[in-house]
């Protein structure tokens, strides 16, 4: 549309079925809108976003010439899209649409006064439509894309994500960081609400995605850095060697000597330094846990003895889309935290899960040697901190958040332990039962048939566990103020403690300031929006599968994943990628490349300083590259010459909007 | 502080509950219950003791007593824990607790020992009958020459002191369970005790607070019951010279018409309470103990041996009103057996004796506010 045009403008204001019009005077707003300069058109609806009300503006462009329209109706979250796509049909440049928000920011913040609603809603359509004058056509920024995806970290959920990737035919690059993959679940035995094996479940999912020719698999492994924007990231992986081969790995396995407290099981066992987690591992072969290997020689067979080394390489991969799923740790309680670290009969739930796998085959529970009679189970350890109550951790953060699977895991265990161990005494002190899934009530009401004794304590005050006089029939003491029992202090001599630790996102700050997306208060990887967008970062093509994101058990992290998939999918299934045009855009006049704007860019490969030969003379001059720039303005603000602006939100547009709020608007006089 | 035992609640379970560890304390069957109060929070309170094995604070309680078992908390209960059957169990176990003699234990727990002792009592009758019994006249009815009057009046006498002596025991237990605390004596002053007597004697004879359940037709169906016993009681045990004669009198003079009505009504209240435990009618009666079903059946075979005794002397049946006279007999023995140790209606003692205790603890305690009140206004 040349600019020279004569500037034709519709004006819509929606009624937003009553929403809007019960509050403002829709009808008064736009007949005092039509007599604005430049309008040809100003009309009510009951609802614009109704297949008549965008029928009608296509008309208004068709018959009339329209070349700006302006809606006043709901935030433009909601229907902007809808109505440039109107634009888009009766053949005019999308961008050419002014959405003004009549409902979130007006009617419903003022629904008692409904003449200053009105006077409002005219001052902000005066506004849109000032700002419609100054608009120009734009074209969304279409880029190539890389049909590869990376996903980061090689637990249940970016194995999903990973093998829904690769069967919608985009290769996939998973990275998972330690030797094996399978990730928390590998640790679980029978898992709720099915009591299938958790590791029996994984098998099946691991060949199919160890089966894909689409799917490339480093372990030991890590992204070092990554460049780049959506569609066209490039990331530096560094892995790690196994530090055996197929042919002497069995050798060197049953020659290493050197041990270490055994992370699978939660260091209740040892392990050597070159290991398999588990039998039935993937991959198979063992690997070196270089962490803690420090060249000791190894004499195979009585030979010369010999020293394994850790060779990384680099690998390059380029992809259009990255999915972090490097999920959760349990929460380590603190020392002496419920008598942790302290007293040996203390124990969290994923050692005691790991506990029952290694002696499944007694008859009777034992910890240290010790039959266990009393065990008591203590929820919400490490989860739902109170502030001002519970200490704060080192980096001065608490934990108020509820971790949503230990109640269910709990009871679930009190099941198991209940089916092996018949006359074991269990106790069960809660703050609140969340045991929130189709089918997880019935592990509560189970323990409740099974004898479990609930105790409930109150956040503010936490059951204390101590060591037990000697003598006493026990060799632990909880003592709790019981608000089931009126707050009457109870005492429960136990033989063993177990605390139901909750998620904590695992150590990955390097990846997060290497992604730059967002994290939550509880330090967890925050989704764009929590509704309408939830597995999708602040960070284009960037989305986010499992416990990385929050607490979420095996079900909720696969269908996080299978989202994070499609979100993938959708984005890099055509090979290229649209991305709106409103970035900024330097003013090749009267830039002289004085390099403000990229010292303030927070985004990288953005903005930068390029030297050009222009007549025979150098001059220096900002360049941005649209796919890397987030629109933020930054630059804007600090540019000395005015020469660069956020396409589609101009300085100029903003004066122009602020002047129409400013100045007074005729028929005014009628509405008050 | 107390410690918590987790066999208190299997404990409680011989004694006839069911359901206990259901229930996840949510409180609904105590707002329900319209005899609950806030220091009188059962039924729920009960189950939070026994589930977390408070038998010391359970032992001290009056809430069993105040309990009439409407069965409201039952059919509130979300969880099926039967709250109601709850209370009965442990007023079964109060009453256990209240007797020293560990008999009632027994006797509660174990359907052998329970059969066992009334046999043992009905071969007491039937043996004392054989020893003791004067010469069979059978050419007319002369029941006092084959049963003594002053014989079996004494026998009467001797039984109920036996009784007695064992229910005052107990009730001298749950005096001090109640009003000991921690070695020390929790007393409300003696003078409450003394003002407030006329509830004791109030409440044993209307049994008003049943009423506030619902069901007024239970109540009276109780009441009558109630009084159809007690006062077949008193007749046997402070009458009898007059009640037992061979003399016949007109069928208007009170010595005839008291038996029959007291007899009536016991087959009435006992019948009314039978049928609703066989048809399980009422909440009360979807559980049923060994002592549940006796107890109505006694009582109706005490009530027509009684009338048939009086029917066959009227129809000059000489041998059949002695063997059926011994019979009631029996019956009777069997019925002191329920009354004492077995305890079921030990609660007609101890639940009026729970309501005057708490009425003096109330009153007890509006005076020391009425003090505290002058005292600060004083200031
Ligand atoms: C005690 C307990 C019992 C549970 N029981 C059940 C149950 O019975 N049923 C149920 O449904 N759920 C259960 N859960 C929850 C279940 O464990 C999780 O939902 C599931 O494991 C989450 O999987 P994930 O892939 O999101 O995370 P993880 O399993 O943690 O996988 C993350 C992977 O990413 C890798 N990684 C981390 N950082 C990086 C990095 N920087 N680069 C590369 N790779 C990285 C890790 O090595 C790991 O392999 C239980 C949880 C606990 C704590
Ligand atoms: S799921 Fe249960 S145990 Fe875990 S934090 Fe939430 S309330 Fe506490
Ligand atoms: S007995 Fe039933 S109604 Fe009463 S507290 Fe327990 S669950 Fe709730």
């Amino acid at each position: 549309m040349p600019d020279n045009d004569k500037l034709k403008i519709a004006v819509y204001t929606c009624y937003c079925g009553g929403n809007i019009s019960d509050v403002v005077d829709c009808e008064k707003v736009a007949k005092a809108m039509g007599s604005q300069p430049d309008v040809v058109v100003s009309r009510t609806d009951m609802s614009l976003c109704s297949d008549a009300g965008q029928s009608q503006i296509e008309q208004d462009i068709r018959e009339l010439g329209v070349n700006r329209v302006v809606i006043g109706s709901c935030a433009p979250t909601l229907h902007e899209v809808t109505f440039r796509n109107a634009l888009i049909r009766a053949g005019l440049n999308p961008y050419l649409y002014q959405h003004v928000g009549l409902r979130e920011q007006d009617s419903w913040v003022h629904s008692n006064d409904h003449a200053g609603a009105t006077r409002k809603a005219m001052h902000l359509m005066k506004a849109g439509i000032a700002k419609a004058r100054l608009l120009h056509p734009l074209e969304p920024i279409r880029l190539q894309a890389e049909k590869q995806a990376l996903v980061i970290g090689g637990g249940v959920a970016g194995l999903r994500a990973a093998l829904d990737i690769a069967q919608q035919g985009l290769r996939v690059v998973l990275v998972e960081k330690s030797p094996f993959v399978g990730g928390r679940m590998a640790q679980l035995e029978a898992v709720f609400p099915t009591h299938e094996n958790a590791r029996d479940l994984l098998r099946g999912l691991i060949k199919k995605v160890v089966n894909h020719p689409g799917i490339k698999i480093y372990t030991q492994a890590e992204v070092m850095g990554v460049a780049g924007y959506v569609g066209n990231y490039c990331a530096q992986v560094i892995q790690h060697s196994r530090g055996v081969t197929e042919e002497n790995a069995e050798a060197l396995l049953s020659a290493c000597q050197q041990e270490v407290p055994d992370e699978f099981n939660y260091g209740l066992t040892r392990r050597k330094t070159i290991y398999r987690p588990y039998p039935g591992c993937y991959p198979p072969l063992p690997a070196v846990d270089w962490d803690n290997y420090q060249g000791e020689p190894i004499s195979l067979n009585g030979g010369e003895p010999i020293v394994l080394e850790d060779v990384p390489t680099s690998v390059d991969v380029n992809v259009g889309a990255i999915v972090v799923a490097t999920g959760f740790d349990p929460y380590e309680p603190r020392q002496g935290e419920y008598g942790y670290g302290e007293l040996k009969e203390v124990v969290t739930l994923p050692q005691l899960i790991r506990h029952l796998a290694l002696s499944k085959a007694n008859h009777a529970l034992e910890w240290n040697g010790h039959p266990v009679r009393d065990v008591a189970f203590i929820h919400c350890v490490g989860s739902r901190e109170i502030e001002g109550v519970d200490e704060p951790h080192e980096d001065g953060r608490i934990n108020n958040y509820c971790s949503r699977v230990c109640c269910t895991a709990t009871l679930h265990t009190t099941e198991e332990l209940r089916q092996h161990f018949p006359g074991l005494n269990i106790y069960d002190l809660y703050q609140d039962i969340r045991t929130y899934g189709r089918g997880h009530e019935d592990y509560y009401r189970d323990a409740l048939l099974g004898g479990v004794r609930f105790v409930r304590y109150h956040g503010e005050e936490h059951p204390q566990v101590t060591a037990a006089s000697a003598g006493d029939t026990h060799p632990v003491l909880i003592r709790v103020k019981d608000s089931l029992t009126y707050n009457e202090e109870l005492e429960i001599p136990v033989d063993l403690v177990v605390l139901a630790v909750g998620m904590q996102p695992r150590q990955i700050d390097k990846l997060v300031n290497m992604l730059k997306v967002s994290r939550g208060t509880d330090r967890f990887l925050l989704e764009v929006h929590p509704k309408l967008r939830p597995v999708e970062t602040a960070v284009n093509g960037v989305v986010l599968a499992g416990t990385a994101q929050g607490p979420m058990n095996i079900q909720e992290s696969l269908s996080a994943a299978s989202a994070a998939a499609a979100k993938v999918v959708a984005l890099l299934g055509r090979g290229r990628v649209e991305l709106q045009p409103f970035v900024a855009a330097v003013d090749a006049e009267k830039c002289n490349g004085t390099g403000a704007c990229v010292e303030i860019c927070e985004y990288e490969g953005a903005i930068a300083v390029q030297t050009f030969t222009e007549n025979g003379k150098e001059v220096k001059r900002a360049v941005v590259t649209p796919a890397n720039c987030s629109g933020c303005g930054a630059c804007v603000a600090v540019c000395p010459n005015h020469a660069i602006n956020v396409q589609g939100w101009t300085l100029s547009q903003y004066e122009a909007m602020v002047d129409a709020i400013a100045s007074d608007i005729p028929n005014m006089a009628e509405v008050a | 502080m107390s410690r918590v035992d987790p066999t208190f609640l299997h404990e409680i379970k011989e004694y006839g509950a069911v359901g206990i560890e259901q229930c996840f304390n949510c409180g609904n069957c105590t707002a329900i219950c319209p005899l609950a109060s806030d220091d009188y929070p059962f039924p729920r309170n009960v189950i939070r003791r026994i589930q977390i094995g408070q038998r010391d604070v359970l032992r001290t309680q009056l809430d069993p007593w105040l309990c009439y078992y409407c069965g409201e908390c039952s059919a509130t209960c979300p969880k099926g824990a039967e709250p109601g059957e709850t209370m009965m169990a442990a007023r079964r176990w109060m009453t256990a607790r209240y007797d020293w003699t560990g008999l009632s234990h027994k006797l509660y727990t174990s359907t052998t020992w329970a059969i066992g002792a009334l046999i043992v009592g009905a071969l007491i009758v039937l043996g004392l009958a054989w020893l003791l019994h004067g010469p069979l006249v059978t050419d007319q009815v002369q029941l006092n020459t084959f049963a003594p009057v002053e014989m079996i009046h004494l026998g009467d006498l001797i039984l109920a002191g036996i009784l007695s002596f064992f229910l005052l025991s107990g009730l001298f237990r749950m005096f001090v369970f109640h009003f000991r605390e921690g070695g020390k004596w929790k007393l409300p002053p003696l003078s409450v005790f003394v003002t407030e007597a006329w509830q004791l004697v109030y409440h044993t004879l209307t049994q008003q607070r049943f009423s506030k359940c619902e069901g007024r037709r239970r109540w009276i169906s109780h009441l009558i019951l109630v009084f159809g016993y007690g006062s077949m009681f008193v007749l046997i045990v402070l009458f009898l010279t007059w009640f037992q004669t061979d003399n016949i009198y007109p069928i208007y003079h009170p010595q005839r018409w008291v038996g029959y009505l007291a007899a009536l009504a016991i087959i009435y209240g006992a019948s009314d309470a039978l049928l609703s435990r066989i048809q399980k009618k009422h909440e009360m009666h979807h559980y049923s103990q060994l002592s549940d079903w006796l107890f109505p059946i006694l009582l109706i075979l005490l009530a027509v041996s009684g009338l048939l005794i009086s029917a066959f002397r009227y129809m000059g049946l000489p041998l059949a009103t002695y063997y059926i006279y011994v019979a009631h007999l029996v019956v009777m023995m069997m019925l002191y057996i329920c009354i004492g140790p077995m305890g079921k209606w030990a609660h007609l003692l101890y639940r009026p004796f729970a309501v005057y205790f708490q009425v003096v603890k109330e009153k007890a305690r509006e005076q020391s506010n009425v003090t505290a009140g002058a005292l600060s206004s004083a200031d």
